[in-house]
């Protein structure tokens, strides 16, 4: 029958030839950009020297500003991009809303609050006020323990609120509401825990210690293997949370599984870099408009690969290659991000589409 | 060969409700019904008696306060919910939106419950996927967005969506609800081949001509108790009289159908013949009259040919009538001059 062909064409492979195309196209982009974060640089390297350095231990300065310095700093922005876009494309799926994502809904912050009363709560003379001397694994868990409190709390507003503009205002309050706690602790703590601490809200992408990276990195690749894990439940929650129990899906269960794994994206990212905006909420949306799709199995790696490219993107971005000056990371992903996000709304109002 | 009918799903003496505060609120005495394999059975009842509530109570969305749900003779406590979902498909009115998804990844999403832990789609799993695309007749659909689909279309695909989960049991909420006339019917009938293949399918509906017509069994839920059965025998046993209590709407067992309970205003004889007939009745009965066989006045003589004329004569008058609708003018507005 011809229509039966039709069919078992267009869809027996799952990935099909052009989604195939697009992956390998990120990924070259994806490596071009990341090479390009390592050359453009203020003090401009000549490209031999680069080479020379990365691939032999000359002990030369070219070698230390790049293992030191660009190397770790590349490969946070990768880190960081990728666990931002997967923590934005769980909430918005979890949530049902495409305007979710880490910083709106005051996930990003609930990790900051854990971070502040870190820095700024734990009295001074207990452990001094410098950022690198609190250990680093109380600090992301703090940020975790953070950011899961907030999720668990929006769940809770979203399970008996389905208006989408109204959990978004909630989540600013939530968000004013913490800044506010966090005023106060700023209010009673001393100058340099102070310093430390609005020095970390600036984000960064380039403080961290080699330690902090490694942890990072372990945290994003513990967040990534449960994406990947998450995946089947994700495109059943697509169908709402009725539809996916009927079809077999352990709501609390999987609940539990992709809260834990948002806060360990969202929270180690903030603790490390301080809150960065907008790559978790925008990220999602240019891969499903990529790659035409609702399936997370191509979802959770086109939003690593996309997230990846556009914070190195912003990251090279905020270098401003030949310049001396360096812009804040969080006004780049913001300046980027938020078109992105305006698309969606104003889409959104025409097709009263979910997401 | 055995032909005695297969209990596939029953409900024993279930107590629905949900829990407000504390206490569980019960809708609905225990309630026990059953359903055999291949019926299509229609869940009829007025609105906001729990209709909703008992699909979703069997299928397992919501806790019940006593009784069973018994699923090919295992009680449904005892079956995980993995397993479940390989028994029993549901759909509800719940409308799924959802941007870049295309028809067959809905219908796919069908194949959960039996596909393996990152939800791979293997050659088996394809060809179900197809096979049930092209029963519910939206082959060449399965390559557009779900949002872009009618009402109509979109049911079709919810419809794909549960036969490629490959259950026993189909639960639908109101498939109905939202459809044109056409669309409706074709639902029906989709669900009525789905049954001769041997699905048992349990549906919710307000539309009672589909029920009455078309369903092989009738689980109708009163106030007081459910009853069950075919739905004839509803109708010779004078349980849709308890349907709906009003003083509005009555139950006429002779064509079943609801009708308005006119205040009666008199008789008229009717002469005529065939198809005329039977509509000037029925505007006759509208207006509040009683049509009556025998020869009495008032009388309406139907004059049937290539003009056609209704002739109505009181004590009073003889009127002409050109047409059904000034005929009934008169009887309505005129009640007075005519008995």
């Amino acid at each position: 029958m011809k229509t039966e062909t039709q069919i078992s064409d267009i869809n027996s492979a799952k990935f099909t030839k052009q989604t195939k195309l697009f992956f390998i196209l990120l990924i070259i982009l994806l490596i071009i950009v990341f090479i390009m974060d390592i050359f453009l640089r203020s003090v401009n390297l000549k490209s031999g020297e680069v080479l020379k350095a990365l691939f032999n231990n000359s002990g030369s300065e070219v070698h230390t500003i790049i293992m030191k310095f660009r190397l770790p700093k590349a490969i946070t922005a990768l880190v960081v991009g990728i666990a931002l876009s997967l923590s934005g494309l769980q909430m918005q799926t979890v949530f049902r809303n495409p305007m979710a994502g880490p910083d709106v809904l005051g996930v990003s912050s609930g990790a900051s609050l854990g971070v502040a009363i870190v820095i700024l709560g734990v009295p001074a003379g207990f452990i001094s006020g410098n950022l690198q001397n609190i250990g680093n694994w109380v600090l992301v868990s703090s940020a975790w323990i953070g950011a899961g409190a907030v999720m668990l709390l929006i769940m809770f507003v979203s399970s008996r609120i389905r208006n989408i503009m109204t959990i978004l205002i909630l989540g600013i309050m939530l968000a004013s509401g913490i800044s506010a706690i966090v005023s106060i602790l700023q209010y009673f703590s001393n100058e340099t825990m102070l310093k430390a601490y609005v020095i970390w809200t600036l984000g960064s992408l380039g403080n961290l210690t080699a330690g902090q990276l490694k942890i990072l990195i372990y945290s994003v690749s513990a967040g990534i293997l449960l994406s990947i894990v998450s995946v089947k439940m994700l495109n059943a929650l697509l169908l709402g949370e009725n539809y996916a129990a009927s079809i077999g899906l352990k709501i609390k269960r999987s609940r539990i599984l992709i809260f834990a794994c948002t806060s360990i994206l969202a929270g180690s990212v903030t603790a490390f870099c301080g809150p960065i905006g907008f790559i978790g909420i925008a990220v999602p949306h240019i891969a499903r408009n990529i790659f035409k799709t609702s399936n997370h199995l191509i979802l959770v790696p086109g939003s690593i690969i996309v997230g990846g490219i556009i914070m190195l993107v912003s990251d090279i971005i905020s270098q401003l290659p030949g310049s001396e000056n360096v812009l804040p990371i969080n006004s780049v992903t913001s300046l980027i991000g938020i078109p992105v996000v305006i698309w969606v709304i104003l889409r959104n109002k025409r097709n009263s589409e979910l997401f | 060969m055995d032909n005695k009918k297969v209990e596939i799903l029953s409900i024993a003496a279930l107590e629905i409700g949900y829990s407000a505060g504390r206490k569980p609120k019960i809708l609905l005495p225990p309630l026990s019904a059953r359903a055999c394999k291949g019926e299509l059975v229609a869940v009829i009842g007025k609105n906001g008696i729990g209709k909703s509530t008992l699909l979703r109570t069997i299928i397992g969305l919501q806790p019940s306060f006593g009784g069973n749900v018994i699923i090919n003779d295992k009680d449904f406590s005892e079956i995980p919910r993995l397993e479940l979902a390989q028994q029993i498909g549901y759909i509800s009115t719940e409308i799924v939106r959802v941007s870049n998804m295309k028809v067959y990844d809905l219908v796919s999403l069908g194949r959960f419950p039996h596909t393996n832990w990152i939800g791979r789609i293997d050659q088996n799993s394809h060809d179900i996927i197809t096979e049930a695309i092209n029963k519910t007749g939206i082959a060449d659909l399965s390559d557009k967005y779900v949002s872009e689909l009618s009402d109509g279309e979109r049911q079709r695909a919810m419809i794909a969506r549960v036969l490629a989960q490959d259950t026993q049991i189909m639960i639908m909420d109101e498939p109905t609800a939202f459809l044109d006339v056409k669309s409706k019917y074709e639902i029906v009938s989709l669900l009525q081949d789905l049954t001769r293949g041997g699905k048992t399918i349990v549906f919710t509906t307000h539309d009672f001509n589909i029920a009455i017509n078309q369903a092989d069994k009738i689980w109708l839920i009163l106030e007081n108790n459910i009853v069950e059965g075919a739905p004839e025998d509803l109708i010779l046993s004078g349980s849709f009289n308890n349907l709906f209590d009003s003083d509005i709407i009555g139950f006429n067992a002779e064509d079943g159908s609801f009708v308005f309970r006119n205040e009666c205003r008199g008789k008229i004889n009717i002469k005529g013949e065939g198809m005329i007939r039977h509509w000037t009745e029925k505007a006759v009965k509208r207006a509040g009259y009683l049509p009556s066989e025998s020869d009495i006045t008032p009388c309406i003589q139907i004059v049937s040919g290539d003009k056609k004329e209704w002739v109505l004569k009181t004590e009073r008058c003889t009127i002409s009538f050109e047409s059904i609708y000034s005929l009934i003018d008169y009887l309505e507005n005129r009640s007075d001059d005519i008995i």
